[in-house]
């Protein structure tokens, strides 16, 4: 019982959170939804029994990811009132207009009937097992972490390294030419 | 009753909500924004998967490097933002068309 | 294998299985689904009431202990040694007027104070007050802590930057990039700990060591000692305490991020703040300092039914007794040192923050968890006092 009642208010949390980042018109509240979203599939990792993923989602995407946005938010022009720079453009770009809505709307709508199609394939097909009770996977994913998949466990450490030093190249401040 | 399905179709309105947000909007953070929920319904999906249908947790270790390249890419993208924001002033998709300015 | 939990360690016992059977019997269907988020409800009201319990003595603590190393009085009116002070500020903040300004974001606005107490009493779940009065023995316990207090980082960044002036924004940014730089040293201490312990799982480390202070990890080898003294100086700079209070210093930035915030608001900003310097040192008490064993065994069940005597259920309550005794214990008394800290040293600028941070806490803490994880593999994870004892016996059977 306790199961259903996570597994639903994770389930709604999860897509009203994306609902509103489709629909805010403000970015700062867009990215708050994010963070409700993303809490949301962390409850769901936890309904899969997948406990070190959802620490993980909430360590790597809550403490990371989203301060992240909302510092890059920051540093490039905020949220403030609409104004015009010295290249006659919009300062800051607005969240779309009703044409690019009807557009994304309409596809969604196509990629609905392609993939509900898929879902209720699988829904037919896969047995009604017996689902296996919860363990935790803390040490099984750090044995098969080591040894199965060691190699994309390293070069994953030298792929961070180089979005950290590539990231820092990219966005230091230039001494400006007067 | 918590079906395989359910877990798909979260899956897939988190994917669909990542597209539309990717095709509706005109500001690069945004669209940046649509991108995590895409990664996020793809991790989802692995993890469904590992607990109904193969028991043997590669799907989670998937799941896992799934987040750890969203992080690296999320940080890479936003400095290219940042960097673009520095000469142009601007974060309006539409003023990202040229290669050459 | 299911967490360990306060439900299972109630479930064991007679009383319990009764009342189930008798509910069962009176409303005919099997109530151990309620009975179990009974349980649960009390267990979790009684934590978050003691927690709010403490995050208002922190106050009246703070103000005491400033005065006796300021030589003065502090509060001594309201009520005996003016311990009901904190009840009269309380009621003071309640009744303040709620100003929100104009240009502010009144979501944003709305939702930082509770993001930042969301953050904090989410990590109650898993502290381990005792072996079996801890709501949860999470197996991901201490990587679940690290997750859910980053969550206050969003809620100052929020708080800062919904007040829409100067000040706030530049007390948000800095206490936000306070904590996120201070979350790296921090990890890589923990970690540290955890190879000591062998587990995520709080309950696991905490078993790991033992009541005397050489059996507690904080003395198990000379790294461990450098790594407390890092994890300390982190939590520290996490929890925005001082010396690391720029973000909400009272001399610079006109009290920074929750300037703007008045009444309730601010009255959750400091409650969070004093009941996650609580949580921290929790924390540092059961990874380093032993967390809720006991010397001699007292609390075990070895010692009270079988050496003592006492019957089975009295020895059970009274060994969780002693073991949250100990566990409140030592982290009163880091909660003193914090404090103590605060009135003594003089605040840090936001470039030496980050220095600190970047350039000495964290190659410190990769240098100590490289050296932990050689020592356990040298000497097969034996503490040096082990060894110490070891070669003595080993030299005494010589002779």
């Amino acid at each position: 019982m306790f199961d259903n009642f996570l597994f639903l208010s994770s389930a709604s949390l999860t897509i009203v959170g994306a609902l509103a980042v489709v629909l805010a018109p403000n970015l700062m509240h867009a990215c708050t939804y994010l963070l409700t979203a993303l809490v949301g599939v962390s409850g769901l990792y936890v309904t899969l029994s997948a406990d070190f993923l959802a620490a993980t989602q909430l360590v790597v995407y809550v403490g990371g990811v989203v301060i992240l946005m909302l510092f890059a938010i920051m540093l490039t022009g905020g949220n403030d009132n609409k104004s015009v720079n010295k290249f006659g453009i919009e300062k800051v770009a607005p969240m779309g207009n009703a044409k690019t809505f009807t557009l994304a709307g309409f596809s969604a709508f196509v990629m609905a009937l392609v993939i509900l199609k898929i879902i209720a394939n699988v829904n037919k097909a896969t047995p009604k097992a017996e689902m296996a009770p919860y363990e935790t996977t803390v040490e099984r994913i750090g044995e098969l972490l080591i040894t199965d998949h060691v190699l994309a466990f390293e070069i994953s450490s030298v792929l961070l390294l180089g979005a950290l030093i590539g990231a820092a190249l990219i966005a230091r401040p230039r001494r400006r030419e007067q | 009753m918590i079906t395989l399905s359910s877990y798909l179709a979260i899956s897939f309105a988190l994917f669909v909500c990542g597209i539309a947000v990717m095709i509706a909007r005109k500001n690069i953070i945004a669209i940046l924004l649509g991108i995590e929920l895409i990664l996020n319904s793809a991790a989802l999906n692995f993890a469904a998967y590992t607990r109904f249908v193969n028991h043997n947790l590669d799907g989670h270790i998937m799941s896992l490097f799934i987040i750890v390249i969203a992080a690296a890419e999320a940080a890479v993208g936003l400095a290219i933002v940042i960097r673009f924001f520095q000469i142009r002033e601007s974060i309006h998709i539409d003023d990202a068309t040229q290669l050459l300015q | 294998m299911m967490n360990d939990n306060v439900v299972s360690f109630f479930s064991d016992s007679p009383p319990y299985q009764m009342l189930n059977e008798k509910l069962s019997w009176l409303l005919n269907f099997d109530t151990s689904g309620m009975l179990t988020f009974v349980i649960y409800f009390v267990a979790a009201f009684v934590i978050v009431n003691v927690m709010a319990l403490v995050g208002g003595l922190g106050t009246y603590a703070e103000r005491k202990i400033s005065a006796d190393l300021q030589m003065r009085q502090g509060p001594n009116r309201v009520g005996p040694f003016g311990l009901l002070q904190f009840l009269a500020d309380g009621v003071k903040m309640i009744m303040k007027e709620d100003i929100i300004p104009k240009t502010s974001d009144k979501y944003l606005f709305f939702i930082a104070p509770i993001l930042c107490m969301v953050g904090v009493f989410a990590t109650l779940a898993v502290l381990p007050f005792s072996s079996g009065f801890t709501l949860t023995h999470l197996n991901i316990g201490v990587f679940y802590v690290l997750g859910v207090s980053s969550l206050v980082g969003v809620g100052i960044f929020l708080g800062g930057y919904s007040s829409n002036s100067k000040w706030s924004m530049l007390g948000g940014m800095r206490g936000a990039s306070q904590i996120i730089s201070y979350e790296v040293p921090v990890t890589l201490s923990i970690i540290a700990m955890v190879l000591l312990g062998g587990g995520l799982n709080f309950k696991t480390i905490v078993g790991a060591q033992g009541g005397m202070p050489h059996e507690w990890f904080i003395f198990h080898n000379p790294f461990t000692i450098i790594s407390f003294v890092v994890f300390f100086i982190g939590m520290l700079a996490e929890t925005n305490r001082a010396p690391f209070d720029l973000p909400e210093a009272e001399s610079e930035l006109v009290s920074g991020y929750h300037t703007e915030f008045t009444g309730m608001r601010f009255a959750f900003f400091a409650l969070a703040e004093y009941v996650e310097v609580f949580v921290v040192c929790g924390v540092a008490a059961a990874l380093y300092l032993g967390g809720y064993q006991v010397p001699f065994g007292l609390s075990s069940m070895e010692v009270l039914h079988t050496k003592i005597g006492l019957p089975m259920a009295p020895a059970k309550m009274i060994g969780q007794f002693l073991e949250i005794g100990g566990f409140v214990t030592k982290t009163v008394l880091l909660y003193y040192v914090v404090i103590w800290i605060r009135w003594t040293l003089p605040r840090l600028r936001v470039d030496q923050l980050m220095t600190l941070c970047w350039k000495y806490l964290t190659p410190i803490a990769l240098f100590n968890l490289v050296g932990v994880a050689v020592w356990i593999y040298l000497f097969n994870g034996e503490s040096m006092w082990n060894l110490v004892f070891k070669t003595g016996a080993a030299a005494a059977g010589h002779h």
